[in-house]
């Protein structure tokens, strides 16, 4: 990068704020996949303002940006591909305000989830979004990726949250989008444009949040089933039943005997698969809710069921899905954790078209996900060094996405597309669809600076 | 893990997933905020050395000395990844090939030389104040001037050398009649040689509960601080000598200090080379106690008597995860009477002392204790208890610099208090 830019952004954001050594860029060269490219320069802004002048003369000089908070993402879009200046959100960290009257909070984009997650929760309300990454993630980007979550069954993902953003266009200028009313605004909805754009249309500098009640009580399930497809049965006929719960979390048998292996609570290692289930509303609702559980549970040929009588038992039924990461890591150290997902009326289908894709490719597969919202969570456990591994892992992921792209599905529940989903969008949306995904970014980003070689603006060379 | 232990490297790097959970759980990290202090950026950083991508410059050493070594990477990483001893293998990589400030070469080669090493540290403590004044508040030194290759901060406050070593006040030998068992104490230097009187607790301890005592003269410093800074040839040598030292017939090895403890117990496993060396570590681990873990295994509750005092207790890293001890304490001052234990938050996050990393970055070091303190106080104790003198030195510090009248104390002198009282009110018991 040329002196005079380098001295201009160090005027703007100091000394202390620009990362230059070789050793430190490399450390901002990828985010929770596999791939690394390396940035020219990381700068860790302070302000809105310093980010709207880091733009101007990225702007002025083509310079790509690529903006990150805690890089955890899982689709590479945080991965500078294309080089040039990677802005850390992370000195923004701030939670403006919650508003308890009416229901609203804003927040800055570096704010860890957690974080912002333990002010509202003081504040006596309740924002359901959940991803895992939730301790060290950014709200920034929660947005940017539209993450998910357990929650996301009942209560929705983060863009059912989002009433308005405060955006720096590639160019410097600074827009505001929805409000803090009902999010809606004069003309289309700008906001959801930038929910799940992944960088590519600016950055995001500030973030209004719709917030709910905390439920009044919960009730934590287990159900195991010998048969998993008796289990995927159990979900869409759950779900098309009326009653939503809070949670329906599915583990395979796989993946049952990794954490019984690695906890030794007595799962039921014998077991095709159990299902978490968590409802929760006012303390009668939840009652009946239960009883409803149970009885498609035991419709659906559930062997048994158990129901948490105490927090702690609740706890213990989760530390079991809590322990599924660290457990698979002992099977096969790199773990690649796909997100493709299909309508739930759908669900039954795609376990077996899962086993299989493993079964051809000779992997393994474990399934262990949010499956209440039709995202199963297929995770190959597999080893990076193992070329031929690999090369097999990269023929089975796309032909997962082909799957369930054709059962009605998403490459994406909660990833994002990134630069690893970019190469097969045009799949999920058609020559015409992505033509004008391109034209939107195009639009917005003329000069093609914003997150480059991501999403619509794939071109067909890997990153190193 | 050795310098030459790349196949070993491999193994434990393929296993992080780069998910960033170190990012919520390391003390440097939420200071600094610069993913170049995480375990996953360093992680990616050896990554890059065994591609051939990154160099071994002193500008990646340095990043891997900015590390506690407090091992909240290695408790919170989902995978499992072994940072602790991934980093400590990078900085010996480093350091052969960089090599290190020529003070810690030479500070590291005297402690080898026991005797010389013990001699220094004597006259130093006549001669201490021609470099040293007394602080302000009377709690302990501040250095007069810049000291070369010290790294001693101007404002830093550390407490004297004591004027007698723990060696000169307690025996080598103290045996009691009909002895329950024989216990081998490594008092370690801070205790031999700053805090004597904590050592002292450990005796007493020890010598109430019916056990002989032995402290072997010919004991080396444990080593932690040389294979800590990447010289394992000399963490070596001293982790030999010591083995020597405390082969006996002993039933126990009592340690009072964190670090010493964890050496001992754990450390000298991934040291030590030869198989004699080895065999001989593996059968001196399985003996190795904290002193908290001797009272709650071998002492008697019904000897402590009421101490009425408010206090809260520090997690010391190399306690907590090096040894695995936290709840043996905190047993110990529920069983006391009239003693009011405060559970601080953060309890086990790191102090922030990390050796010679708080002479190496003291501002940095003060910010992540700052937090220690405010927890601490926080809880509205008048004293706070802790395992380790190195963090019972940087704390004090701390409270120093904010003009706080918090005490701090060992653990053992607590134990050693609930003691003696437990013997006055039955001596005064047996008056009325």
């Amino acid at each position: 990068m040329n002196q005079a830019v380098l001295s201009k952004l160090k005027a703007i954001v100091g000394e202390n704020h620009i990362l230059t050594e070789f050793e430190d860029r490399y450390c901002y060269s990828f985010d929770s996949t596999f791939i690394n490219s390396m940035p020219d320069l990381v700068i860790q802004p302070g302000s809105r303002d310093e980010i709207a002048a880091i733009c101007r003369i990225a702007y002025a000089n083509d310079i790509p940006v690529v903006t990150r908070g805690a890089a955890t993402g899982l689709s590479g879009g945080a991965v500078p591909v294309k080089g040039g200046i990677v802005i850390e959100t992370t000195r923004l960290n701030k939670v403006l305000e919650v508003n308890t009257s009416n229901f609203y909070a804003i927040v800055e984009p570096g704010t860890i989830t957690q974080d912002y997650l333990a002010a509202v929760d003081k504040a006596g309300l309740f924002y359901p979004p959940d991803p895992a990454s939730s301790k060290m993630s950014t709200i920034g980007g929660n947005i940017a990726e539209c993450a998910g979550g357990p929650h996301g069954v009942k209560y929705g993902i983060t863009r059912d949250y989002v009433l308005g953003l405060e955006v720096v266009l590639p160019d410097g200028s600074i827009v505001q989008t929805g409000n803090l009313i009902d999010g809606d605004m004069s003309g289309p909805d700008w906001t959801m444009l930038y929910c799940g754009s992944e960088g590519t249309l600016g950055v995001i500098t500030k973030i209004m949040l719709k917030l709910t009640h905390k439920p009044q009580a919960k009730q934590t399930m287990m159900a195991t089933f010998s048969a998993i497809e008796d289990a995927a049965t159990t979900v869409s006929t759950m779900m098309a039943s009326g009653v939503i719960p809070t949670t329906l979390e599915i583990m395979d048998n796989m993946t049952i005997r990794a954490v019984e292996n690695f906890l030794n609570i007595g799962l039921p290692i014998e077991a095709g698969a159990i299902l978490l289930i968590e409802v929760d509303g006012d303390p009668q609702a939840v009652e009946k809710h239960v009883q409803h559980v149970l009885k498609v549970c035991n419709d659906c040929n559930a062997s048994s069921v158990k129901v948490a009588k105490t927090a702690q038992e609740a706890d213990g039924l989760w530390k079991a899905r809590r322990s599924v990461s660290p457990a698979c890591g002992k099977l096969n150290p790199t773990k690649i954790s796909e997100d493709a997902t299909v309508p739930r009326s759908r669900i039954p289908e795609m376990v077996s078209a899962v086993q299989a894709i493993a079964k051809k490719y000779n992997l393994k597969m474990v399934i262990f996900g949010h499956a209440g919202d039709g995202n199963l969570h297929p995770n190959i456990l597999s080893n990076k060094h193992d070329k031929e591994e690999m090369a097999r892992v990269e023929k089975a992921v796309e032909e997962l996405f082909q799957v369930a792209l054709k059962l009605g599905g998403t490459l994406s529940g909660e990833h994002g597309i990134g630069y690893l989903k970019a190469p097969f969008l045009v799949w999920e949306t058609g020559e015409e669809g992505f033509k004008f995904g391109k034209d939107v970014k195009q639009a917005v980003d003329p000069k093609s600076l914003m997150n480059p070689g991501k999403m619509f603006d794939y071109h067909d060379d890997k990153a190193v | 893990m050795n310098e030459h232990g790349h196949e070993e490297w491999k193994q434990q790097l393929v296993k992080c997933i780069r998910c960033g959970t170190c990012r919520s759980v390391c003390p440097v990290f939420k200071e600094e905020n610069n993913e170049n202090t995480t375990a996953r950026g360093k992680v990616q950083l050896l990554e890059g050395v065994l591609e051939g991508a990154v160099k071994l410059t002193p500008t990646l050493q340095e990043r891997f000395n900015k590390c506690l070594l407090c091992k909240a990477c290695v408790k919170g990483c989902p995978s499992g990844v072994r940072t602790d001893t991934l980093f400590l293998s990078a900085r010996l990589t480093n350091a052969n090939k960089n090599s290190l400030p020529l003070a810690k070469r030479l500070a590291f080669k005297g402690l080898t030389f026991r005797k010389l090493f013990d001699t220094g540290l004597r006259i130093g403590s006549v001669m201490q104040n021609v470099v040293m004044k007394k602080s302000d508040d009377g709690r302990g030194n501040q250095a007069r001037f810049n000291i070369p290759g010290s790294g001693l901060d101007l404002r830093r406050i550390i407490p004297p050398l004591a004027a007698k070593p723990l060696r000169d006040i307690v025996p080598e030998k103290t045996t009691v009649t009909n002895p329950k068992g024989r216990a081998v104490f490594f008092p370690g230097c801070m205790l031999n040689y700053i805090y004597p009187e904590a050592g002292k607790a450990v005796v007493n301890i020890l010598k109430r509960n019916n056990w002989d005592v032995t402290i072997p003269t010919d004991l080396s410093c444990c080593g932690t601080p040389a294979f800590t800074s990447g010289d394992q040839a000399t963490g070596r040598e001293l982790a030999a000598a010591n083995l020597k030292a405390l082969a006996g017939d002993y039933d126990v090895v009592i340690t009072a200090c964190a670090s010493c403890g964890a050496a001992l117990k754990n450390e000298y496993g991934e040291i030590l080379q030869n198989e004699s060396d080895h065999n001989a570590w593996q059968k001196l681990s399985k003996k190795v106690l904290d002193i908290s873990e001797f009272v709650v295994k071998y002492g008697d509750p019904a000897l402590f008597g009421a101490l009425p005092m408010k206090v809260t207790y520090h997690d010391a890293c190399h306690l907590v995860r090096g040894m695995d001890v936290s709840k043996q304490p905190r047993q110990v001052f529920a069983t006391v009477p009239e003693l009011d234990f405060r559970n601080m938050k953060d309890a086990d996050v790191c102090c922030g002392a990390g050796g010679t990393f708080s002479m190496a970055y003291y501002n940095l070091s003060r910010r992540i204790n700052d937090h220690k303190l405010d927890n601490a106080e926080a809880t509205g104790a008048s004293c706070l208890v802790t395992g380790c003198s190195a963090c019972r030195m940087h704390i004090t510090d701390g409270l120093s610099q904010r003009n706080s009248n918090m005490r701090v104390m060992h653990t053992a002198e607590i134990i050693d208090m609930a003691y003696q009282n437990g013997e006055k009110q039955k001596k005064g018991g047996k008056q009325v």
